[in-house]
């Protein structure tokens, strides 16, 4: 690596110099080292430690039960359910990301009028709180003067108005579908950017060998779209999974528990059920699921990391 | 086919803007229905444009409701928050980035790790701390816990921003004699400052945003941001007035509309230079 030359003298001045950087380097590290034991380190351990207590919220007070939350996590079936739930929501909203993610980023990629507000319009729904996105869209949804009805209504789409977040399957169709509308964006920064680094003489090339716009979608652009891809699905899986606001404020779960995926289900875990202990036995569930992600980012970085230096 | 047709760009442009007024639309009703006189919503067929542009809900949402001191806390947290994590990231990437000693590679994995952990695992922990602590219900409760994410968000974010950099003008500047501290604060700081302005706005962002550790961590009036603040004003309405739940969504979005307007190269090229570059 390159950085290590910099720590290494030239200079020849010996071992000295060598022992001063590194001294630096570590006084530099060290407030976000403190940072990090106390506001990070200690939760995480504790909240382990956590995970064998049954604990009752109001009081706080709780007693030692071993591995009893960790039984239940595996055979009550509740964390099972709603770990289905969760993958619906998950691989849902994301293949919406990614297919309106990707589409968009090629249309406006585009050459066409005003083309650079286009491009910061379309990231406004990222930007923009959960909060935000979910009253505008329980606004759009009311049921009796919401606009969504009343198009559905006036165009004679729907007879009556529709239930959308409050019955099953349009909640779980719901949430997707806003989850789509708030998260796509995010593909499509990370696929234009991409777009724009593919060298044009592949296009020309192909063109000259008579390929049609369709073929050069599938046999360029997706190909040189793979790696990226690969980075969005693995960091959008994770951060879809451990979605909490959107779900939460829109259908709270419900109907019934029709939409509680897991962060809502530690929620109620421990502010309803007042199981703080079990609560934290199925937090580090989740944890334990999405650390196969989060691994196969972590390896994927180091690789290219040592590609490119 | 060599010739492109003239109307092939009017054309383009046509299908790509519908395409992204469907996406801003909900965006749009937003702003519409702020502006609306309350009568107007009710109305069967509802207008789509307002007869009449009224700011009423915006003077009852700064006069009538708790907004405005949501807002404040709101802008305390985020702010302190941004200056919290800066002053300690910079270093601490600078650290990660160019200095060679045991243990800086696991850190970074270990920096990365946390920046994609749920923040569902810390909240319980942290709770219970706090409560033990007595700081619970408190702006400064909720700037230790968004410091959690936005910590190693901005040390990923700073550290791809300062790998990228070359290092020859350091270098220069050991050669002429200055020492590591003089080259980070004359040559690194300011070659860098596009990419912590970048880190500034996104922790800002993230800050402004974050819902989740606000409702487990805060339930009082006095130190509630506008995120759990808003949503409580639905929650306890009789009857939810749209127009003004509107108008505040609207008001709680200006701080990104600004820096939107404004600085919004910073936020392309903070986003490129994250992990999602290919």
């Amino acid at each position: 690596m390159t950085t290590v030359a910099l720590g290494t003298p030239r200079t020849g001045l010996g071992m000295s110099l060598q022992r001063q950087y590194a001294l630096i380097g570590a006084l530099l590290i060290a407030p976000t080292l403190l940072i990090f034991v106390l506001v990070i380190g200690y939760p995480f351990v504790y909240a382990v430690y956590l995970s064998f207590f049954s604990i009752y919220t109001p009081t706080l007070k709780g007693e030692w039960v071993g591995t009893d939350n960790y039984r239940v996590l595996l055979t009550s079936g509740e964390f099972w359910a709603s770990f289905a739930t969760t993958t619906v929501w998950t691989v849902g909203t994301l293949t919406l990301q990614i297919v309106f993610g990707v589409a968009m980023a090629l249309v406006l990629n585009l050459n066409f009028y005003f083309r650079s507000l286009a491009r910061s319009l379309v990231l406004f729904p990222y930007f923009v709180s959960t909060v935000v996105a979910v009253l505008v869209w329980r606004w759009i949804f009311n049921d009796v003067y919401g606009i969504l009805n009343l198009a559905l209504v006036v165009s004679g789409l729907s007879e009556r108005p529709l239930d959308w977040l409050g019955s099953m399957p349009n909640a779980m169709v719901s949430i997707i579908l806003v989850g789509a509308w708030k998260y796509f964006p995010f593909v499509v920064i990370a696929v234009l950017s991409r777009l724009q680094t593919i060298p044009n003489e592949l296009y020309e090339a192909a063109r000259i060998d008579g390929a049609g716009p369709w073929s050069r979608f599938w046999d360029i652009t997706l190909p040189q779209l793979g790696d990226v891809l690969v980075v969005v699905v693995l960091l959008r899986t994770i951060w879809d999974f451990k979605e909490f606001d959107l779900i939460y404020l829109l259908t709270g779960g419900g109907p019934v528990t029709s939409t509680e995926t897991l962060p809502l289900l530690v929620y109620n875990q421990a502010f309803g059920m007042n199981a703080m202990g079990r609560a934290s036995t199925y937090a580090i569930g989740i944890m334990l699921v999405l650390l196969t992600f989060m691994i196969l980012y972590l390896n994927r970085m180091r690789r290219q990391r040592s590609a490119t230096s | 086919m060599n010739r492109p047709s003239p109307w092939k760009r009017p054309l383009v442009s046509l299908i790509v803007w519908s395409m992204v007024l469907v996406v801003v639309f909900p965006l749009m009703w937003m702003i519409l229905t702020s502006v609306k006189p309350q009568t107007e919503l009710f109305r069967i067929p509802p207008s789509f444009w307002p007869r009449e542009i009224t700011l009423e809900h915006y003077f009852t949402l700064f006069t009538d409701t708790p907004f405005l001191k949501y807002l404040s806390n709101s802008v305390i947290i985020a702010v302190s928050t941004t200056i919290l994590v800066i002053v300690v990231a910079v270093p601490g990437a600078y650290s990660l980035t160019r200095f060679a000693y045991p243990g800086r590679e696991r850190l970074a994995i270990l920096v990365l790790f946390t920046y994609l952990l749920p923040s569902v695992v810390l909240v319980l922990p942290l709770y219970l701390a706090m409560v033990k602590a007595g700081i619970a219900n408190s702006l400064l409760s909720l700037v230790i816990a968004y410091t959690t994410f936005a910590l190693p968000y901005a040390l990923w974010f700073l550290r791809s921003f300062m790998a990228s950099m070359p290092e020859e003008l350091e270098w220069a500047a050991l050669v002429d004699g200055a020492s590591r501290m003089g080259a980070f604060v004359d040559v690194v700081l300011p070659e860098t400052l596009p990419g912590i302005i970048s880190t500034a706005l996104f922790t800002f962002i993230l800050a402004w945003n974050e819902y989740f550790y606000a409702l487990v961590l805060v339930n009082t009036d006095e130190a509630r941001p506008v995120t759990t603040g808003v949503i409580t004003m639905l929650v306890s309405s009789f009857n939810i007035e749209w127009s003004l739940l509107m108008a505040a969504a609207v008001a709680m979005s200006v701080p990104l509309i600004i820096i939107f307007v404004f600085l919004q190269g910073y936020l392309v090229k903070g986003f490129a230079a994250t992990g999602v570059k290919g």
